[in-house]
């Protein structure tokens, strides 16, 4: 069995008018086994950037601390915020930094830069970078979110839809995805706050 | 060290291939829907833009295949031969139930040797509901509202669910959710799940081939203001009295 | 020369004896999901087709106004050895069809006796039904498919081409049994080097496409098959399968000009 789906999850994120979204699935198992039910895969890297890490969990663990660092260091060194563009090009040097032996996690990046201007990215493991204008999906249940997410997103949702499309999204996916499921959690980005929502969902 | 210094590798013939494309079918309370597209692939190769994956078994029995096409073509080939033999020999049409038990037959009959095919069979049952039945390669089935099948299932089941089973979906209160969609909504579903796929997935795309199966004495109406619908009823005397059959031809974005 | 080492079920490699060596990139077709045939007491003694021997190269097929193209090269090769240089790929079917095969040729040869011997069959039988490209083809798909299910397979790639009451016919079926048809079709090589050109050319065009066009399109295919596949030959056939009946032409060749491979290394005559 491959290391990508070894503890499964899954994380979607999309484009609103105006804001972004990330949302996420709160399993972690070995293998088949469900270990936990509340294990996070999405961080926050600034008041306005969220990283989703589904993958090898050990290896969320070490880079969200690592993206931590990195960032920190940053902020410190450029005495202002990261911005989303910068901070995508960041995830995606650190993990081709380990192109011979890499991370097995496939990051997905939202968040809002200049002018609020919504920014969405994903990259492979070994941090090929791509910027989708619509929704980006990683994890175990990446195929089944690119089914659901291209029959429900459209352009210009405000907050609340975007909101509703996510979840579904995700929700829709999951429950399709034996590595994936056991409660979510959403994260819409506006401009003058996060909204952070825990959805109630299947837990089979 | 190179293989050819050990011992020498044994390909053995292997029968099988995939042949990419979906089929999905969606049951109406008094309709059913059975699509598929007509894309036919071999690993990165097109091998034709129309190759038809739905075929018509009565004018209430439609069956769609996909998987390996060979065995595909073959398996309709014979059940098609069952059908005619059970027409000369009860002078009339076999239930669709009776189908869907055939079918389950036929598969488990090479059991060890399968036909490696998912089948979707929909149409009307005796009772006038639509129906669709789903079979995986040997032959288990059951009776199910929607199924997609094939190269995109897994992009389009979970729309499905969604969308026809109303799943993650709350009812407003005193208005609960509708157990059959009405066929304008269902043909707007499937033409979405086929754009979709094919967006999202190489082995699907250039033209869909959408069968609707109308319960006997239900109105036409929706599918004679649609262009591109071909009434292909069989029974001459259906037009009053039995269930009709038509084809609604879309196109598929070809890259 | 090790037989038994080199496959394969991916007409890419048909030919290739070497797989050992030049591997099948991306293993996409080294699964070995094979089904094994009952074993009984004579298992031992039964010798089944498990690779092709002496080996054609691409057909290329295209409808056009008139009727359907087909075009193969005269050559059978052994491995990468080009054995025999005046082998004929294209055979006539009763008046109304030809059929043109890739892949083993003593298979090839035996499809074509069995249908011969049909045709005399169905000659002897005087039914005013004299069968067509539609009857030749479902025929010749059958008899494919019932050898791929006895794992015995006749290792083919073939295209069958026809017309008969003024419809024009071009499918396409294989060792598996895998059958399709297209307006434009090609086996082996072609189907990833002269597919391309085809399409461009008749896609629309099924027609309004007239001989010459079409002889013009064919010829250009086989060109750049024979500058590009290794296991080809300049020297080719072309049949035209129309109202007036089937005809295959003489051999002929194309124009080609290898000027420029003089200063490359590895193409021209430097030897170091």
């Amino acid at each position: 069995m491959s290391i990508m789906s070894y503890n499964g999850g899954s994380v979607v994120a999309m484009v609103g008018k105006n804001c972004v979204a990330i949302a996420s699935d709160l399993r972690l198992g070995s293998q088949a086994l469900t270990v936990a039910t509340d294990f996070q895969k999405i961080f926050p890297v600034t008041d306005r950037i969220f990283l989703g890490l589904p993958g090898l969990a050990t290896d969320v663990l070490t880079l969200k601390e690592r993206f931590r660092f990195r960032v920190n260091m940053y902020t410190i060194k450029e005495e202002r915020e990261i911005e989303p563009e910068t901070f995508a090009h960041l995830v995606s040097s650190t993990l081709y930094e380990r192109r011979f032996g890499p991370y097995f996690v496939e990051p997905v990046i939202a968040g809002l830069g200049k002018d609020n201007k919504p920014f969405i990215a994903a990259t492979d493991l070994i941090g090929c970078l791509t910027l989708p204008k619509d929704f980006a999906v990683s994890g175990t249940a990446s195929d089944k979110m690119f089914g659901v997410a291209e029959g429900l997103w459209e352009p210009d949702l405000e907050p609340e839809d975007l909101f509703e499309t996510i979840s579904q999204t995700l929700m829709n996916a999951v429950d399709r995805d034996a590595y994936s499921g056991w409660g979510a959690i959403v994260h819409v980005i506006t401009p003058d706050k996060v909204i952070t929502r825990t959805l109630k969902s299947r837990m089979d | 060290m190179s293989p050819s210094a050990q011992a020498p590798i044994r390909h053995d013939f292997n029968p099988y291939t995939e042949n990419g494309g979906t089929i999905l079918a969606i049951a109406g309370a008094d309709f059913a829907v059975i699509a598929g597209d007509t894309r036919q692939s071999e690993g990165y190769n097109i091998q034709t833009r129309y190759a038809p994956k739905v075929f018509r078994l009565t004018d209430k029995a439609v069956l769609a295949v996909n998987g390996f096409a060979a065995d595909g073509n073959m398996f309709v080939k014979k059940v098609k031969q069952r059908l005619e033999w059970y027409r000369h020999a009860h002078a009339k049409d076999m239930p669709l139930h009776a189908i869907a038990r055939l079918i389950q037959t036929m598969l488990y009959a090479k059991r060890f040797f399968p036909y490696y095919v998912y089948n979707i069979l929909g149409g009307i049952e005796e009772d006038g509901t639509g129906a669709v039945y789903s079979f995986d390669p040997v032959g288990s089935y059951e009776r199910e509202a929607c199924r997609a099948a094939g190269a995109a299932q897994s992009l389009v089941q979970p729309f499905l669910d969604n969308q026809i089973y109303f799943k993650n979906q709350q009812a407003a209160p005193g208005s609960p959710h509708p157990a059959h969609l009405p066929l304008n909504q269902v043909l707007a579903l499937v033409t979405d799940s086929f754009t979709s796929a094919t967006e999202r997935h190489i082995e699907v795309g250039d033209g869909l081939e959408i069968y609707i199966v109308l319960a006997k004495g239900r109105n036409s109406n929706e599918l004679e203001s649609l262009k591109g619908v071909a009434e292909v009823t069989t029974a001459s005397e259906a037009i009053a009295t039995g269930e009709r059959l038509f084809v609604l031809r879309r196109e598929l974005k070809k890259d | 020369m090790n037989f038994s080492s080199h496959s394969t079920m991916n007409p890419m490699a048909w030919g290739n004896l070497r797989e050992d060596a030049y591997p099948e990139p991306f293993g996409a077709y080294s699964h070995n999901q094979g089904v094994k045939p009952r074993a009984d007491a004579f298992t031992d003694g039964v010798q089944r087709t498990q690779q092709p021997i002496v080996t054609g190269t691409s057909v290329l097929a295209i409808k056009y106004k008139d009727g359907i193209m087909m075009a193969a090269d005269n050559l059978a090769s052994y491995g990468s050895l080009a054995r025999f240089k005046d082998i004929q790929r294209l055979h006539a079917v009763g008046d109304y069809t030809v059929i043109g095969a890739g892949g083993d040729m003593s298979d090839f040869q035996y499809l074509q006796q069995i249908l011969d011997d049909l045709m005399v069959e169905e000659f002897a039988a005087e039914d005013g039904h004299p069968l067509g490209p539609a009857e030749i083809y479902e025929y010749l798909s059958q008899i494919m498919y019932g050898r791929r299910s006895k794992i015995n397979p006749l290792w083919n790639s073939l295209l069958v081409g026809g017309f008969k009451d003024g419809k024009r016919f071009l499918g396409y079926v294989d060792l598996l049994g895998t059958t399709y048809t297209a307006s434009t079709l090609a086996t082996g090589y072609g189907a990833y080097i002269a597919q391309p050109l085809l399409r461009k050319a008749v896609e629309g065009r099924e027609d309004t496409l007239t001989e010459e066009e079409a002889r013009e399109i064919i010829k250009e295919s086989m060109k750049v098959l024979y500058y590009r596949d290794a296991r080809s030959l300049n020297k080719f056939q072309i049949a035209t399968i129309t109202e007036k009946g089937a005809v295959i032409s003489e051999s002929m060749s194309s124009e080609t000009i290898w000027a420029f491979a003089e200063g490359i290394r590895g193409y021209g005559a430097q030897t170091s």
